[in-house]
C-alpha cells in the first residue's frame, strides 16, 4: 500500500469536511464532497472540488449509506475516503468495504478497528499488554437483570455504556437500582439510534476523576508516536465541552510515562493512522486506560496548535504508506491551547437542541485564534445532525494568555437565530476553579457553573433592559405608522374600484 | 404599557410620548424621559442613540404578548406585562389551573422516537410521556403535572416544532 493518493472523497459534513478539504488543497489532492437533501446549501459542498448528492436528510439514507458512498467514490474516481469523525468513521464494515473495493480508507484497518470498537475485547488485550484499565465488570450485559446484578456487586454509582459507542453517546449514570432500570432502556435506545446496536456494559463510576487523553499516530511500518496529552475533563453528560493541552496536572515526567503506556496500547492492537488513547486519572494520580478512539478526534486542533503539526496531512501520508517523518524526541510542546465546542444547544434550558437558520454571525479572529466552523450568514443548523456548529480555539505562550484570548474571542463571537453554549464558556473562562486548573468530569455540578452563568446573564440583561424596551416601542410605533399608511392607500384603491 | 424582561424581576413602564420630524422620538422608560435618535429603521431592524450610546436592535420574533429581540448581539425576551398576566401567574403559582396548563408543550424541535405513556392512564409529574430526538440527542419530555393522559397529539416518527402541543393532561 504505497500508492500516492490523488483524490479523496470526504464521507462527512460540517466543519470536519471543511477541515479535510483544506488539507487536500494544501497537498494538491482533489476533494470530493457528498451531501444530503438537508445540506444542499452547506459550505462543504461549495468548497470541495466536486460534490455529489447522495440521499435524503436522515443520516441512514445519506452519510451512513455505505453502499452509496463507496459507489460514489468509484464513480468520482476517488482513490481514498476520509471518514472524519462520527458517522462511519469507526465502522469496521465500512473500512472493510473500502479495502475490498480498492479504496484507501484513511484510518485504521478494519481488523484493528473491530478490536478497538469492541471495548471488552480491547480491555482484555490491554490487560495482557500491561496497560492499566478501569476496575469493574467484564463483559456485555444481556438484559437489565444482569446489569442490576453486576452493578450491585461492583457498588453504585455505575455507568451504563454502549459497547459500540464513542464520543459519549449512549452513556448513562445510575446511582441506584431504580435509576439503573430506568436508564437502561434510554441508553439502549440511544445506542441503537446512533450506532444501530445496543450492547451495553456496566462499569464502576470513579469519582472526582479527570479525563486525559493522548493523541497517537502509527504508520504501516510499525512506528508509533504520541503527540502529548489533552485534558478533556470539562464535560456534560460525558460529552466533552472544553479541551486543552497541556493538562495542568501532567508534568514532563508524567507525560513521558503515560505517553509510553499509550504507545504500548496502540502497538498492542496493531493500530494504523491517527487515534487517541483515553485515560481516566484519579485524584491520587493513577491513570486508567478506557478506550482507543479509532478516528480523528473533534479536538485534534488542540494538538495541532501545541505541536505545530497538521494531523490530517499526517493521516493522508500514513494512509499512502509513508513513514512518520519525525522521532518522538523531535517533538516539543509549545505554549498552551484551549478549545471550546460551540454547540447549538440552550445552556439555560437543559441544553435543549436549537435549530434553524442563522441569519447573521460574526466569527472571531486575531492573534492565536482559530475557528473551525461551517457557519456563514444565512446557513441552516439542522436537527438531523449533531449540534456542534463551531470549534473555537485559542493559543497562547502560557495558559493565561490562551485563556484571555479565548475569553475575548467568545465576546466577539455572535451567532444569531439559535441558542449556543457560548454563555457557558464565557462564565468558565472567568471561573477561579478553571483558572487554577481545578478540573474533574463533574466540574459543572461541583462548582455550580450553570448558576454562575445564569447570574451573569441577568447582569447583562439588566444593562440592555432599557434599550430592549426602546426597541419594542420603536417597533410598535413603526407597525402602527405602516398600518396607517396601508389603511389610507387601501381606502383609496377601494374607492377606485367601486367607481363605475 | 408595562414591560418585563425575562430573567429580571423588575417591571419597566414604557411609552412613546411624541415623534418629531428629525428622526427623534421622545419616549418615557422606567419613569424617565429620553430622546431617542433613530439612525436606521425597518420592519425588524432598528439602530438608535439612547442616552449617548448606540444600540442596534433586531426583532427576532414578535407576538402579541412577547417580543424576542437581539440588542447589541444579546438575545432578550420582552414581555408586554399587564395586570391580567400578573393575576394568572399568581393563581397558577398557587396551584390554580389555567387553560394552558393542560397542554404539554415541546420546548424543542425534533422527531418523535417513542411514545412512552398510555392514553387514559394516571400520571405523576415527571413521568416520561414522549421521547424526542434532535441533533442525535434523545430528550425525554416529562409530564409537567399530575393527572390523566387525556390525549396524545403526536404520532411516532412525526416531526414537532418548538411550542407544539404534545399531549393533554387533565
Amino acid at each position: 500500500m504505497s500508492k500516492k493518493i490523488t483524490c479523496i472523497l470526504i464521507a462527512n459534513r460540517g466543519e470536519i469536511a471543511l477541515r479535510i478539504i483544506r488539507a487536500c488543497r494544501d497537498l494538491g489532492i482533489k476533494s470530493i464532497a457528498i451531501y444530503s437533501d438537508e445540506d444542499v446549501r452547506a459550505v462543504h459542498v461549495k468548497r470541495a472540488d466536486e460534490a455529489y448528492h447522495i440521499g435524503s436528510a436522515a443520516p441512514a439514507q445519506s452519510y451512513l449509506n455505505m453502499t452509496k458512498i463507496v459507489e460514489t467514490a468509484k464513480t468520482a474516481g476517488a482513490d481514498a475516503i476520509h471518514p472524519g469523525y462520527g458517522f462511519l468513521s469507526e465502522n469496521e464494515n465500512f473500512s472493510e468495504s473500502c479495502e475490498k473495493n480498492g479504496i484507501i480508507f484513511i484510518g485504521p484497518t478494519s481488523k484493528a478497528m473491530e478490536l478497538t470498537g469492541d471495548k471488552m475485547k480491547c480491555k482484555a488485550v490491554m490487560k495482557k499488554a500491561k496497560v492499566p484499565t478501569v476496575p469493574g465488570s467484564d463483559g456485555i450485559v444481556e438484559d437489565v437483570e444482569e446489569a442490576a446484578g453486576i452493578a450491585g456487586e461492583a457498588g453504585y454509582p455505575v455507568l451504563l455504556k454502549s459497547a459500540f459507542g464513542g464520543g459519549g453517546r449512549g452513556i448513562r449514570l445510575a446511582s441506584d437500582e431504580k435509576q439503573l432500570r430506568q436508564e437502561f432502556e434510554m441508553a439502549s435506545a440511544e445506542s441503537r439510534a446512533a450506532f444501530g446496536k445496543a450492547a451495553l456494559f456496566v462499569e464502576k463510576y470513579l469519582e472526582r476523576i479527570r479525563h486525559i487523553e493522548f493523541q497517537l499516530i502509527r504508520d504501516s511500518h510499525g512506528n508509533s508516536r504520541h503527540l502529548f496529552e489533552r485534558e478533556c475533563s470539562i464535560q456534560r453528560r460525558h460529552q466533552k465541552l472544553i479541551e486543552m493541552s497541556p493538562s495542568p496536572v501532567v508534568d514532563q515526567k508524567t507525560r513521558e510515562r503515560v505517553g509510553e503506556i499509550a504507545v504500548r496500547a496502540v502497538d498492542a492492537v496493531d493500530y494504523l493512522n491517527a487515534g487517541t488513547a483515553e485515560f481516566l486519572r484519579d485524584p491520587q494520580g493513577n491513570f486508567y486506560f478506557i478506550e482507543i478512539n479509532s478516528r480523528l478526534q473533534v479536538e485534534h486542533p488542540v494538538t495541532e496548535l501545541v505541536t505545530g503539526l497538521d494531523l490530517v496531512k499526517l493521516q493522508i501520508g500514513m494512509a499512502q504508506g509513508e513513514e512518520i517523518p519525525f522521532k518522538q524526541q523531535d517533538l516539543k510542546m509549545n505554549g498552551c491551547a484551549i478549545e471550546c465546542r460551540i454547540n447549538a444547544e440552550d445552556p439555560f434550558y437543559e441544553f435543549a437542541p436549537s435549530t434553524g437558520i442563522v441569519p447573521n454571525c460574526n466569527i472571531p479572529y486575531g492573534p492565536g485564534i482559530r475557528v473551525d466552523t461551517y457557519l456563514y450568514p444565512g446557513c441552516n443548523v439542522s436537527g438531523y445532525y449533531d449540534s456542534l456548529v463551531a470549534k473555537l480555539l485559542a493559543w497562547g505562550s502560557t495558559f493565561d494568555e490562551a485563556r484571555i484570548r479565548m475569553k475575548n474571542a467568545l465576546h466577539e463571537f455572535m451567532i444569531e437565530g439559535i441558542n449556543t453554549t457560548i454563555p457557558l464558556y464565557k462564565t468558565i473562562m472567568d471561573d477561579p476553579n478553571f483558572i487554577h486548573g481545578e478540573l474533574s468530569t463533574d466540574y459543572l455540578e461541583r462548582f455550580k457553573i450553570l448558576d454562575k452563568m445564569t447570574d451573569n446573564a441577568k447582569e447583562s440583561a439588566k444593562k440592555s433592559a432599557k434599550a430592549a424596551v426602546a426597541a419594542v416601542l420603536l417597533r410598535s410605533e413603526f407597525v402602527r405608522k405602516t398600518a396607517a399608511i396601508q389603511e389610507s392607500s387601501a381606502g383609496r384603491s377601494k374607492w377606485k374600484m367601486t367607481r363605475p | 404599557m408595562q414591560f418585563k424582561i425575562d430573567d429580571l424581576p423588575e417591571i419597566l413602564d414604557g411609552e412613546v410620548l411624541r415623534t418629531a420630524e428629525n428622526n427623534s422620538v421622545l419616549v418615557k422608560i422606567g419613569g424617565k424621559q429620553h430622546v431617542l435618535r433613530l439612525l436606521k429603521s425597518g420592519t425588524d431592524e432598528f439602530e438608535f442613540m439612547l442616552d449617548n450610546s448606540f444600540h442596534s436592535a433586531k426583532i427576532l420574533q414578535s407576538g402579541t404578548s412577547e417580543v424576542r429581540v437581539m440588542i447589541d448581539g444579546q438575545p432578550l425576551v420582552v414581555r408586554k406585562h399587564s395586570k391580567l398576566t400578573e393575576v394568572l401567574e399568581k393563581t397558577s403559582a398557587m396551584g390554580g389551573v389555567g387553560a394552558g396548563d393542560r397542554n404539554l408543550i415541546s420546548q424543542i424541535p425534533g422527531r418523535v422516537v417513542n411514545i412512552s405513556a398510555k392514553l387514559g392512564t394516571a400520571l405523576k409529574k415527571g413521568d416520561v410521556i414522549v421521547v424526542l430526538e434532535s441533533m442525535k440527542m434523545q430528550v425525554a419530555v416529562k409530564a409537567h403535572k399530575d393527572g390523566n393522559l387525556k390525549e396524545i397529539k403526536v404520532k411516532q416518527g412525526a416531526s414537532v416544532a418548538r411550542n407544539d402541543i404534545l399531549a393533554i393532561i387533565e
